[in-house]
């Protein structure tokens, strides 16, 4: 990929403040890991739990680089068509009308079978090429004149076979088209590919990728990330959320609250107009924070010895 | 980068599957950002090594390890720089140098007087014949010549705590305690060489004691995960029937292992079926170029069957705990073996499919075990018990999977309804946990079954287990 602002990427300690005022609010290690996938053009596979911002650490590193981001969303059956390229079949069809018009012109005069046929084969033969190819996400990200950070969503929703089929474009950045030939990257895209973990993805893959866990944040952290997302916070009630999530954390919830959920609660608080955390309204706004019933009942009688200690 | 190099051989040990692609990765790493801290460190082999959840805490475990016994022989290295000609001193055999040299250091260190034995026994080195009794005496640091010594020794081979002992000797060989042990057993008879060689028992007690603490740590660090592999390769071979209580757990996460190797193996097998549905846009496709003409036809992929299951398992004493293990195998493989109807019986013949759905695995076994497990046979009963239950469901699209020793006590078998099963499905195995010359001795009526069955297969260690699943997985 070409990057127009060599200084952008100078270093993983830059890339961590500039991502800090667009808003995302990252830790050491996944500055590191960009800084690493722009320099060593190594694709990024991110693990973690849902709602961490792994789809979001891909927007932001596209808005930071000035890149478009492509964006392939993974699910069960997806295929090559779907994925790579796709044939204009409609227009192919228009095309073998065209042809057959033209065929009179092209064969008039010819004397028999043999000059008919090398006349043909003279006739140039657009029927499988770049005309009438429909790019999808993976080939548009390849074609793409200055490259574009690729996110490949949920990569575990897919089948094994769309696995294989990616370790092409991911070790070489090429695709093959068995018509046309092998399509190589113009530039090369910054590839990003979450994970939620569904599914063991396959060694080869992972080999191919450097990997990047990301966590629940620490407290500290997830005080600054509401800090900046949600404006206006009171700042000890900003320590009281983070608390009392953190220790929700640690209850064998089903689902546990992650970074988005608790700011959708700071922002739901904020709105509110609540000042300091009461079982009242915790109790009433829990299930923005919990999106399973048995994990609502569980919550719910604890929520005074949750809030003990908080103040 | 050797550091690195070791590490990653120290990462294999341990089980992590570091291919040298992903060496060259962390290496380019190391060069674009360095290896200033720790943490960068860390984090960048991390990023590039490590690519399994479960690999992260054995690996922050070693980099520990590892580290930090870098780090500090990096320190000694350096300080050792600074104090200059030290170290050739203890290379050098030329006892004259070393003599000469010697000089000057113990003035260096008569000025510290801080520094224990050596700075109170200046004069009497001096006279100390062996080079390590030498070395000693000028309280150098001895870290280097242990590391060195330990990778002339290949101490990262490693791989039994038994080996610990070994290794500190040859250490010590290799440091030159040959001749200082000559020296500290040499008769002598004049009071100076005798608080000499008092001087040197001491210095040779802690010597050893450093090389210990050195090999006990590296041994941490190469050996353990090795132990390890060792006991999980002996486990699969190993009779499940004679398994110890204490290797359970680890068993039932390898039984686990292997079925989902087997699982995802066949999960990805798809065929392309002809009489499957036709894939209309594809066809369109592959016949555009005829004019619209549909000269080929495209048909859907189509998953193949999978296998129709009843496992019938004998759960009295003998057989019990091969039992368990082909139970835990058959849930395990529940990703491409959906359809499994599971049956357990002593005298009586239980359905236990439920059980399985409602509780966790392992809670279900220990459950199935403790109520059924351990009663004496009865075979005759137990068919009567099946075919009521469940001979009318089985159809020619099931496997029949019979787990037991047909050890009958002398009762009459009831050879009639395996005959039966044995004619509406589609295959009948017999798993048998004993060695085949020992069937049919004793009150075993194995062949009395056997001509109805498809195959009678002696089911003894894991990889029986596996191989047999295999098979079955692959001509369904």
């Amino acid at each position: 990929m070409i990057i127009k602002h060599q200084e952008k990427i100078a270093s993983p300690e830059i890339i961590q403040s500039r991502f800090e005022a667009l808003g995302y609010i990252c830790s050491n290690s996944v500055a590191t890991a960009i800084y690493l996938a722009c320099h060593l053009q190594k694709p990024i596979l991110i693990e973690g739990p849902p709602g961490v911002g792994k789809t979001e650490l891909a927007k932001i590193t596209a808005a930071y680089l000035n890149a478009p981001l492509i964006r392939m969303q993974c699910y069960e059956g997806l295929d090559e068509s779907k994925a790579l390229y796709e044939w204009k079949y409609g227009k192919q069809l228009l095309y073998t009308q065209v042809l057959k018009e033209q065929l009179g012109d092209v064969l008039r005069g010819a004397r028999g079978l043999d000059e008919s046929i090398a006349r043909l084969h003279d006739f140039g033969d657009i029927f499988y090429s770049q005309e009438f190819l429909e790019p999808r996400p993976l080939l548009q990200a390849l074609q793409s004149q200055d490259g574009a950070v690729l996110l490949v969503d949920e990569i575990d929703k897919a089948d094994q076979e769309f696995e294989a089929f990616l370790l092409e474009l991911l070790s070489d950045y090429q695709v093959s088209i068995p018509e046309i030939g092998t399509v190589k990257a113009v530039s090369t895209p910054i590839v990003m590919l979450t994970s939620n973990n569904t599914r063991e993805l396959g060694d080869a893959l992972k080999r191919r990728c450097l990997h990047l866990y990301i966590p629940f944040p620490d407290a500290a952290l997830e005080s600054r990330i509401l800090a900046s997302q949600v404006e206006g916070l009171d700042s000890q009630l900003r320590e009281q959320i983070v608390t009392l999530i953190g220790k929700l954390r640690n209850m064998p919830l089903k689902k546990s609250p992650a970074v988005s959920e608790s700011i959708d609660w700071a922002r739901a608080l904020l709105l509110l107009n609540v000042e300091e955390l009461d079982p009242h309204w915790v109790k009433e706004t829990l299930n923005l924070l919990l999106k399973f019933q048995d994990d609502i009942e569980l919550v719910e009688p604890e929520i005074k010895a949750l809030l003990k200690g908080l103040r | 980068m050797r550091f690195v190099a070791e590490f990653i051989g120290a990462l294999r040990d341990a089980g992590l599957q570091v291919s040298p692609a992903e060496s060259l990765d962390a290496i380019n790493a190391i060069k674009l950002v360095g290896l200033e801290s720790r943490e960068t460190s860390k984090m960048l082999l991390a990023l590039t090594l490590v690519k399994r959840q479960a690999d992260q805490v054995i690996y922050e475990e070693l980099f520990d390890l590892y580290f930090a016994s870098v780090e500090k022989a990096q320190k000694e290295d350096e300080s050792e720089g600074k104090e200059g000609d030290n170290d050739s001193a203890t290379s050098s055999d030329d006892l004259q140098t070393a003599q000469n040299k010697q000089a000057e250091v113990n003035e260096s260190h008569s000025q510290i007087p801080a520094i224990g034995q050596a700075a109170n026994s200046d004069s009497l080195q001096a006279s100390a014949n062996s080079p390590l009794g030498q070395a000693l005496g000028e309280n150098e640091d001895m870290s280097l010549a242990i590391v060195q010594a330990a990778v002339e020794e290949k101490l990262s081979s490693i791989v039994l705590f038994t080996q610990k002992n070994y290794f500190a000797y040859k250490i010590m060989q290799r440091l030159g305690d040959e001749a200082l042990s000559a020296e500290i057993r040499a008769e002598t008879n004049s009071h100076e060489d005798k608080k000499l060689q008092q001087q040197l028992v001491k210095s040779r007690a802690s010597l050893l004691e450093q090389v210990n603490d050195y090999v006990e740590q590296q041994y941490l660090i190469f050996a353990r995960h090795k132990g390890q592999k060792y006991r999980v390769d002996y486990l699969q071979q190993a009779k499940l029937s004679q398994l110890e209580n204490i290797d359970y757990k680890l068993m039932q996460t390898l039984v686990q292992k292997a079925a989902r190797k087997l699982a995802s193996q066949h999960s990805r097998r798809r065929l392309t079926s002809k009489r499957g549905l036709l894939d209309v846009r594809k066809t369109i496709a592959a016949n555009a170029a005829f004019d619209g003409a549909l000269f080929h036809t495209r048909w859907k992929a189509t998953r193949i069957d999978r296998p129709k299951i009843v496992a019938i398992c004998d759960v009295s004493g003998s057989v019990s705990r091969v039992a368990r293990f082909l139970l835990l195998f058959l849930y395990s493989l529940q990703d491409v073996m959906p359809k499994v109807r599971s049956f357990v019986f002593a005298s009586e013949m239980i359905e236990v499919s439920a059980l399985f759905k409602q509780q966790d695995i392992e809670l279900a076994l220990d459950e199935i075990m403790q109520r059924w497990g351990g009663l004496s046979t009865d075979y005759a009963k137990a068919l009567i018990g099946f075919q009521s239950q469940a001979l009318a469901s089985i159809d020619k699209k099931t496997t029949v999977i019979m787990l037991g020793d047909a050890r009958n006590n002398q009762g009459d078998g009831r050879i009639d309804i395996w005959e039966k099963v044995y004619r509406k499905s589609k295959r009948v195995l017999w798993l048998n946990p004993e060695q085949r010359n020992s069937w049919d001795s004793g009150d075993s009526i194995m062949s009395e079954y056997s001509p109805w069955c498809s195959s009678v297969e002696p089911c003894r260690n894991l990889k029986d287990i596996e191989r047999i699943f295999s098979r079955l997985l692959k001509y369904s």
